[in-house]
């Protein structure tokens, strides 16, 4: 039932038994923007509701927003910066069907992500020894201020959510990378590195807004 | 004399026998297969949710407890009749049965975008409707709005039937995603945008809303299930929280979503109308621009839900503004139905008769909103029987009706049998009358200010809710015959359809009954537009 | 056609009124002609002998077009503001309001006035004279609905919100809670009485009860609150003893006090015995009388008094007793823990306010009580531990389960701390 049929070509787009190579390819980039439209509108709400609360306790929300580490903010910021870069050339390796470098470059991507998670592990966890996470007593009791939970309650949210994001880009990028290791790509067909690349655009574009949110505006 | 051996006469291959064996469903890619899994799956748990409803009906027939049900257990019904009624029923609705079997028949195309999605979407759906009857071990009695503060504090089930509903949520985006997808990259040559049929059309707008309002009650379920497991103190006002700020994220998704059901609703109409009136649809572009309007300005409304909520007199002003604005679009589409009407060849089939109730019922629906949009009016009756009246109205006898006469049409196609026409025009009887029985004793009620999610009431509502309960039996009795009408034909009927037994231009019904896999023999290339009907007029434009 | 509205009792009711009947008019106008249409239509048109005749291709019309999106927009223009103005009215109060503060609550509503009086489910409002209410809930969302007035607000635990309307003729007239909020929203029923000026001052200075409005005679009123009150827990009407003295003949009786002084029994000592009972207690009964400050209204008290006073003459009968038990002298030191508390707990008469059979009497029931939890009046959660006896035992007022008065004596001085063991030892038996 699945078709398997054979490709005359090897490194060329895959067979779809119900649309051509071109429709295919344009189709893939129109389902990931709208995909993305989704991710901005559920990361969206979160924002919104940050907004209206740190309206609500400004005073609280500036002091609760000294707790988090500058530094550490951004220094990932610039890491996924230099990943998103490296997706993008890997994009135009792909385009010049030079499977070699799409590897090294998503994997310089892939080790960018996995930077930003270990940063990410090192202030959850001194959020941890300073009381200030919910798995801490402190937090759940009924003494911590309501609006220092609030700001840490969205600040984990948020935070987590995006957290979740970067693994999923993770499993996509490396699963492109499984690919192009068995030379896949070619001029022909790289659609998997494209979708893959604008998917990890995104995730690399919310933390450039969570960044200054919660780090520097406060 | 006969002479060599004569073979059986050869089945043709369609969708249905091509692959046989339960495998071939359960992996299917099938767009078709997928959309008559998806109708198996919403029925049951239209019937589920409807029994709940009778319940409902039974208990409020008198006043007084009946001893059926005590106040929690029928806070516990009522709650779960909408959810299951919305997320399991309504929401997927058309889009996933008819929308899925139609839309690549429609536009000349062999299946949908990304079908290994279509199936993922179908599955998805399915773990989240497992997810809600786990979740009923544990029945949440918090309404299907799920309000704070009270989820917030009650019962244990809101945790796993928000997340149902969160899983739901994904469902109906990759749905939503699959045909703007489709629709964009799949038309057969000559399938024009100014061609498409208005079903394709009423799935694009439809899907435009599916993907980009449903993440926002997405991110609202989640925020609730955190402030219920980690109390981070967001809309629990005890730790500081707003309760409004979740009507509002609650609003952002649950306005758009009554347009998810119902414009897929009015495309159907847009195709019956025609067919059976042997007239092209009068001002296509029109109801076209309609439909879009109408899907825009549903994101702007959402605070209509909450004029009495708290909010600023300045914000409910606007938002009642904006909301007659919908009801423009709406009036427009309902007068074009008609007109289209006017001097056609009205053959009154089930489906006919089920599109013209529905232009009566509409206009109830509609004209009922108009009570609602007005600030004064809403004030006295927000949260009362005028409002459950209202939206039963635009829902079942919008949405769901539209979805059963979407199914009467299109039975001979999808299944390649021919209904019973009698006992099909008996269902459509049963529902009509029951269904208006049901409701137009509740805008009475609304009207003499009877509060809704009431177990009990003072005892001079009493003859209102009683004719309501009759209604309501008949009304199911009504939805029974006419499903069980369609689906035992559908598995033991014997009378044949034609190819195209209402002599329609629409691509769909230019193959087979049932169409095989690939829907069409070889790619359709299509040069006159859907609605061609009647002798050309001299005025007449031609598309 | 279709004026199914309530009774018109406020200012604002006649412009909603008008505005929804203009509304149902142009609705079931345009609902029959365009479904009237459809159905002629489907007759005029019908397909004749099975065969389709010719239609004519037409395509559509712009002009149709152009009016039929105008007149609407039109029509809801029109609706829209005067549905907007009819909304001002509502938000704009005028200066002089009367004030009333609105609490609502898992289930019901309490109403307090401005010179202190609380009312609950039941408001009474000068006719002619615009009222506003500032409401506030303790839990969750409710909503504040009265139909007849056309108002209707949601009342929120998260800030104030507030309504306001000036009715417009004498009545009485049902509220509604309106926004769900759990099992018992739907007898969170509240009524509005309008009432002449007159009547309301009077009723303003008025500190009588429900009870009064039933207009009963003092001295059934005073036998309903005997035994509403739990007065007959502890007093008898027959002469029998219990644990308080009996009220038979009490009238004008000369009664000795554990002092050693003697009073008589009039209407003020009836009086201090309720508001202030263990300041003058009788010979040979215990101070553990609570005291009924602030629960009966000085009419109320009348009523009591009156009550007892009939008492003197007529043959009553004995309503439902607790029986005090009268404890045999025994050799304790030789008993178990459990044994000395069950004796204390007759002995210190516990069991007058507390059952031992599941039954709820004044205070919770000792059956099953150790390790019970639940909610304290106020919310917060308790559980039944030794100390928490203790605690109740010494002060009662500490933490009073929900849904008790808080009307237990304290013992403190009157029990040691092996009495509270053995007490507490005694509970856990009891099951």
């Amino acid at each position: 039932m699945t078709h398997k049929a054979e490709t005359m070509d090897p490194q060329g787009p895959p067979h779809v038994h119900h649309m051509d190579a071109t429709t295919a390819y344009g189709a893939a980039k129109l389902g990931m923007w709208l995909f993305l439209a989704t991710e901005i509108l559920l990361f969206g709400g979160l924002f919104c509701a940050f907004a209206l609360f740190r309206w609500t306790y400004l005073e609280e929300f500036h002091q609760a927003s000294k707790h988090l580490n500058v530094w550490m903010g951004a220094t990932n910021t610039v890491v996924l910066l230099i990943s998103s870069y490296f997706a993008a050339l890997a994009v135009d390796a792909a385009q010049h069907g030079n499977n070699k470098k799409i590897v090294t470059y998503l994997s310089i991507t892939m080790l960018c992500a996995v930077g930003f998670l270990v940063i990410k592990y090192f202030e959850y966890s001194s959020k941890y020894h300073h009381g200030l996470s919910p798995l801490n007593v402190e937090f759940n009791s009924p003494e911590f201020n309501a609006a220092y939970k609030c700001f840490f309650g969205l600040y984990y949210c948020m935070t987590a959510l995006h957290g979740l994001h970067v693994i999923f880009g993770m499993a996509i990028l490396g699963w492109v990378i499984s690919k192009a290791r068995k030379n896949r790509f070619s001029e022909r067909y790289y659609t998997p590195v494209e979708v893959g690349a604008l998917y990890w655009h995104l995730v690399d574009l919310i933390w450039i807004y969570l960044f200054p949110l919660l780090y520097l505006v406060g | 004399m006969s002479t060599a051996a004569s073979t059986a006469p050869e089945v043709k291959k369609n969708y249905l026998n091509d692959h046989t064996g339960i495998w071939s469903w359960i992996y299917t890619l099938d767009h078709k297969r997928i959309g008559i899994m998806y109708l198996v799956s919403l029925f049951t748990f239209f019937f589920i949710a409807g029994l709940i409803a009778l319940t409902m009906r039974y208990e409020l027939m008198h006043a007084g407890a009946s001893g059926l049900l005590t106040p929690k257990q029928y806070n516990v019904a009522f709650t779960l009749h909408g959810a299951m009624m919305v997320f399991l029923f309504i929401v997927p609705g058309i889009p996933a049965t008819l929308g899925n079997f139609l839309l690549p028949l429609m536009i000349g195309a062999k299946d949908v975008a990304f079908p290994r999605m279509n199936l993922l979407s179908y599955y998805i759906y399915i773990v989240g409707a497992i997810m809600a009857l786990v979740a009923l071990l544990n029945p949440i009695d918090t309404g299907w709005t799920f309000y704070t503060p009270y989820s917030i504090q009650t019962g244990q089930g809101v945790v796993l039937m928000t997340a149902a509903a969160f899983v739901l949520g994904f469902s109906s985006i990759l749905t939503g995603l699959n045909f703007i997808v489709t629709i964009h990259k799949l038309r057969a040559p000559g399938m024009h945008w100014m061609r498409l049929p208005l079903f394709v059309w009423a799935t694009y707008a439809t899907a435009g809303i599916q993907v980009l309002a449903t993440p926002v009650v997405g991110i609202n379920l989640l925020l609730l299930i955190m402030e219920r497991t980690m109390g981070i103190g967001i809309f629990d006002p005890k730790l500081g929280g707003d309760p409004v700020l979740f009507q509002h994220l609650f609003w952002f998704y649950s306005h758009p979503v009554v347009y998810i059901m119902i414009l897929p609703a009015f495309g159907i109409i847009g195709e019956i109308i025609p067919v059976f009136s042997r007239k092209p649809i009068f001002g296509y572009k029109a109801v076209v621009i309609a439909s879009f309007s109408l899907a825009l300005l549903g994101f702007f409304v959402w605070a209509h839900h909450m004029f009495v909520s708290g909010i600023s007199d300045f914000s409910a002003a606007t938002f009642s503004i904006i909301t007659f604005g919908v009801a423009i679009p709406t009036a427009v589409k309902v007068f074009n139905w008609v007109s289209t009407m006017y001097r056609g060849s009205i053959r009154l089939d089930t489906p006919m008769l089920y599109a013209i109730s529905f232009i009566f019922i509409f206009m109830v629906a509609g004209t009922t909103g108009i009570y609602l949009a007005t600030l004064g009016v809403d004030v006295f009756y927000h949260d009362t029987y005028f409002v459950v009246a209202h939206f039963h109205y635009t829902m079942q006898g919008g949405a769901v009706i539209g979805l059963i006469a979407g199914l009467h049409f299109w039975f001979p196609k999808m299944s390649g049998k021919m209904y019973n026409e009698h006992i099909a025009k008996i269902g459509f009887v049963l529902v009509f009358i029951g269904f208006n029985l049901t409701f137009i004793p509740q805008f009475v009620l609304g009207m003499h200010g009877m509060p809704r999610r009431y177990f009990d009431y003072p005892p001079e509502f009493e003859s209102l809710h009683f004719v309501s309960t009759i209604g309501a039996f008949m009304n199911g009795l009504g939805y029974a015959m006419a499903i069980f009408n369609l689906a035992l034909t559908g598995l033991f009927g014997k009378v044949k359809a034609p190819r195209n037994p209402y002599d329609s231009l629409s691509l769909e019904w230019q193959t087979d009954s049932p169409p095989i896999h690939d829907n069409f023999e070889t790619t359709p290339i299509i040069t006159e537009w859907t609605y061609g009907y009647g002798t050309p007029v001299r005025d007449g434009t031609h598309h | 056609m279709f004026r199914f509205l309530p009774e018109q009792a406020s200012t604002f009711a006649a412009d909603v009124d008008w505005i929804h009947n203009w509304i149902t008019d142009i609705s079931v106008f345009f609902t029959v002609a365009i479904f009237g249409a459809a159905i002629l239509f489907a007759i005029i048109w019908r397909r004749r002998e099975g065969k389709d005749h010719a239609t004519p291709q037409i395509l559509g019309d712009h002009k149709l077009e152009a009016i039929w999106t105008i007149v609407p927009t039109l029509i809801c223009v029109f609706v829209a503001v005067k549905g907007l103005v009819s909304y001002q009215d509502m938000r704009t109060p005028p200066a002089n309001t009367l004030d009333i503060s609105v609490t609502a609550e898992q289930f019901n509503w309490s109403f307090e006035y401005p010179n202190g009086k609380k009312t609950t489910n039941d408001i009474t409002v000068p006719v002619g004279h615009p009222v506003k209410f500032i409401m506030r809930s303790k839990d969750v969302i409710h909503s504040f609905f009265i139909p007849a007035m056309r108002v209707k607000k949601d009342v929120l635990p998260s800030m104030f919100t507030t309504l306001w309307f000036e009715p417009i003729k004498t009545g009485s007239y049902q509220g509604f809670c309106t926004e769900y909020c759990g099992a018992g929203h739907s007898a969170m029923l509240f009524k509005v009485n309008v009432v002449s000026d007159a009547e309301y001052d009077r009723w303003l200075t008025d500190d009588s009860t429900e009870f009064m409005k039933s207009k009963m005679n003092a001295e059934d009123l005073g036998r309903a609150l005997y035994e509403q009150k739990t007065c007959n827990t502890c007093h008898s009407i027959d002469g029998s003893m219990r644990i308080g003295p009996s009220f038979a003949k009490l009238w004008n009786k000369k009664e000795k006090l554990v002092d050693g002084t003697e009073v008589l029994v009039d209407e003020n000592y009836i009086e201090s015995s309720i508001v202030n009972p263990n300041a003058q207690v009788v010979a040979g009964y215990a101070p553990i009388m609570p005291s009924f400050e602030g629960q009966l209204s000085v009419d109320e008290i009348k009523a009591l008094i009156a009550f007892i006073k009939g008492l003197e003459k007529t043959e009553v009968a004995p309503v439902a007793a607790v029986q005090a038990v009268a404890v045999a002298p025994v050799d304790r030191s030789k008993l178990k823990p459990e044994e000395r508390g069950k004796i204390l707990s007759q002995e210190k008469l516990c069991i007058s306010c507390h059952s031992i059979d599941g039954s709820k009497v004044i205070g919770p029931s000792f059956k099953g009580i150790y390790g019970r939890k639940g909610k304290l009046v106020g919310g917060a959660d308790y559980e039944v531990t030794d100390e928490y006896i203790k605690e109740s035992i010494l002060n009662p007022m500490a933490k009073v389960v929900d849904g008790y008065a808080p009307a237990m004596p304290p013992y403190a001085g009157q029990l040691s701390d092996d009495d509270i063991n053995d007490i507490i030892a005694y509970l856990k038996t009891v099951k």
